[in-house]
């Protein structure tokens, strides 16, 4: 969430229309491999689309308030998988999930319990690419307890981890849950370490784990430090993403930064692959991952229309047009 | 008495159709589980089964031979090999406890993911206690989501058969609001009613004061309870500038006994002609609706 940093009046103003930097990333494709669309508007889905936004990775989270039993949570995984992935399709943009218990929550035992119980129906379903995002919050026993035995389930399951690193005590918590995942036996390959900063990045990629970066206004990353990341510590197994949700977060977050990276002279392959390739080639390690299905997913939109412009069936959203103060 | 056709031929003839479309992996996984679920009878075996089967299938379309096809109680049109054997799967229930079988079934719905539930509507023609699963698919009409509307309106026999006529009506309706190709829904003619023609030409008026246009297929379940007050629409129709809305109204014509519609079509002899030779038809209009781009 935003708002411990300083607001200025330009901060409250309206921003101007300047879409210029979509120019800079014309024909590129993003995968944005963290983004809970969840709490997101249709007018982010579209915008996504048009930005080149090919793919995403919703990991399961906690919603803004505490969950008071094991039936909303089921309601919830069960969305991530259904309405959730059909409703990114009518967009183009093919959807992907991460089934876990977060970290705020773990410190309900009770319910994490019954929560438990239910993860294994789950964690085997189509477009499951992995167990997330799990790890520390407050760095609690309990919040331990259900990180260990979620990362056993995904051991046991063959499917990559997603972590979330807490925003207290940070650097702390980050090396405490390498150190477990390690003495769990996971593989680091198989662990993306998310919302890394220049504090924590170097141990990560050191230690042979995924560093996933933020880009988020005012309490993660902004994308002018993560341009001089990819400067100093080169690509490899580093990878973007918005984790847009309910606070103030931008869904083109990974396309923007793309755009800056470009502009301040990364090269448009390496360019590829913090915004693309790499969170492909990590969560891939699920075997969930088919990149025709892209192409697919916006196939089927357009063979989805019927009967001319006016009629659309089932797949396609049509485009109202914002500017106009008639609404028809 | 559980099922209402014979599950073992069905069963035999969809191994048969799965076996043609899988890796030799897939095949092992498949015999893996099958004797894994027949020895333990284990509920946790039955569902992972069910929901891993893409990881391991995979989802290339399959296809039946036209004989297959024929002997079967589900159209395979666009199946692919895991929802293939999704529906399956499912006829390896024991059907012993009812009870039991339908919560088992139950639970499949309440944890499923989008292409399982296309997997467990479109397979409601195959299950046991056909007249357990009316309240599941009135449930699954008031879903938002496209293709598993689809599994239960297109080529799927079920709800004509065991839908009571509110939940009917609402398939219907929500099949034009949705707009899906209405004329593969099964059983359209044999299930049309006064009430669904009243609903559906209010539902034209609507559109009409909206300046949207009408599915051309709505008068179809008007055309055999047209009455006085309809009539004025097919008038209006039978003068409409598309061509494929005049075809509506002569069908629509064709197929009322009212008096005043019987006459309006002999205005137009050509059409008649061509209807009582078949070669106007519904399916006629509905390709040339699904052609008009």
């Amino acid at each position: 969430m935003c708002c411990s940093a300083q607001l200025t009046e330009k901060d409250l103003a309206p921003e101007a229309m300047n879409p210029a930097y979509l120019d800079a990333i014309k024909g590129m494709r993003f995968f944005d491999p963290h983004i809970h669309m969840t709490s997101r508007t249709t007018d982010d889905y579209q915008a996504m689309a048009d930005a080149g936004v090919a793919a995403i990775i919703e990991p399961a989270f906690w919603l803004g308030q505490p969950r008071t039993g094991v039936d909303t949570f089921r309601d919830y995984y069960s969305s991530l998988v259904g309405w959730e992935r059909f409703r990114s399709s009518q967009f183009g943009i093919k959807h992907y999930c991460t089934i876990g218990l977060n970290s705020k929550e773990a410190n309900n035992e009770k319910l994490s319990e019954q929560v438990m119980e239910i993860l294994p129906l789950f964690i085997y379903k189509e477009g499951v690419v992995g167990i997330g995002e799990i790890g520390f919050d407050d760095q609690t026993a309990l919040e331990e307890k259900y990180y260990r035995a979620q990362l056993q389930l995904a051991k046991d399951a063959g499917l990559p981890v997603q972590i979330h690193t807490p925003h207290r005590d940070k650097k702390q918590g980050t090396q405490r849950s390498m150190d477990i995942a390690v003495e769990m036996g996971l593989d680091p390959y198989m662990v993306i370490v998310d919302h890394n900063n220049e504090e924590t990045v170097k141990e990560v990629l050191d230690r042979g784990f995924w560093a996933a970066f933020t880009i988020y206004p005012f309490t993660k990353m902004g994308n002018e430090r993560m341009v001089e990341i990819v400067k100093q510590y080169g690509t490899e197994r580093i990878m973007v993403n918005s984790a847009a949700d309910w606070g103030i977060s931008d869904p083109l977050a990974v396309p923007k930064t793309a755009a800056l990276m470009l502009e301040r002279g990364i090269s448009r392959a390496d360019v590829e692959l913090v915004t693309y390739r790499n969170a492909i080639t990590a969560f891939a390690q699920s075997g969930q991952i088919n990149e025709a299905d892209f192409e697919r997913v916006q196939e089927i939109d357009q063979s989805l229309k019927y009967n001319g412009s006016t009629i659309l069936r089932g797949g396609q959203q049509p485009r109202p047009n914002k500017q106009s103060t008639i609404i028809r | 008495m559980g099922y209402v056709y014979d599950e073992q031929t069905t069963a035999a003839l969809l191994r048969q159709i799965i076996s043609r479309h899988t890796t030799e992996r897939g095949a092992q996984w498949l015999e893996d589980r099958l004797t894994e679920w027949q020895q333990q009878q284990a509920l946790s075996v039955f569902n992972m089964a069910f929901a891993a089967a893409p990881r391991f299938l995979g989802r290339e379309p399959v296809a039946a031979t036209l004989a297959e096809q024929a002997a079967l109680p589900v159209h395979l049109e666009g199946y692919t090999a895991d929802r293939l054997f999704r529906i399956w799967w499912l006829l390896q229930l024991p059907v012993n406890d009812k009870k039991k079988y339908i919560e088992i079934i139950e639970n499949l719905f309440h944890a499923a993911e989008m292409n399982e539930l296309v997997a467990l509507y479109g397979a409601l023609p195959l299950l046991a206690f056909p007249e357990a699963w009316r309240l599941r698919t009135a449930e699954g009409i008031r879903s938002n989501i496209g293709n598993v509307l689809e599994a239960i309106m297109l080529h799927n026999p079920y709800p004509a058969s065991n839908l009571d006529q509110p939940a009917w009506n609402q398939l219907v309706l929500k099949a034009f609001f949705t707009e899906k190709p209405v004329h593969l829904i099964v059983g359209l003619d044999r299930r049309a009613n006064p009430e669904l023609a009243r609903i559906l030409l209010d539902y034209s008026h609507e559109r009409r004061a909206a300046s949207r246009p009408v599915h051309p297929m709505l008068w179809r379940l008007v055309g055999p309870f047209l009455e006085e007050t309809g009539f004025e629409d097919i008038e209006r129709l039978w003068l409409s500038e598309y061509n494929v809305e005049r075809e509506a109204a002569a069908l629509a014509c064709h197929a009322s006994g009212y008096g005043p519609a019987r006459e309006l079509l002999e205005k137009r002899p050509e059409l008649k002609a061509e209807i009582e030779a078949g070669q106007l038809t519904w399916e006629t209009v509905a390709h040339r609706v699904n052609m008009a781009n």
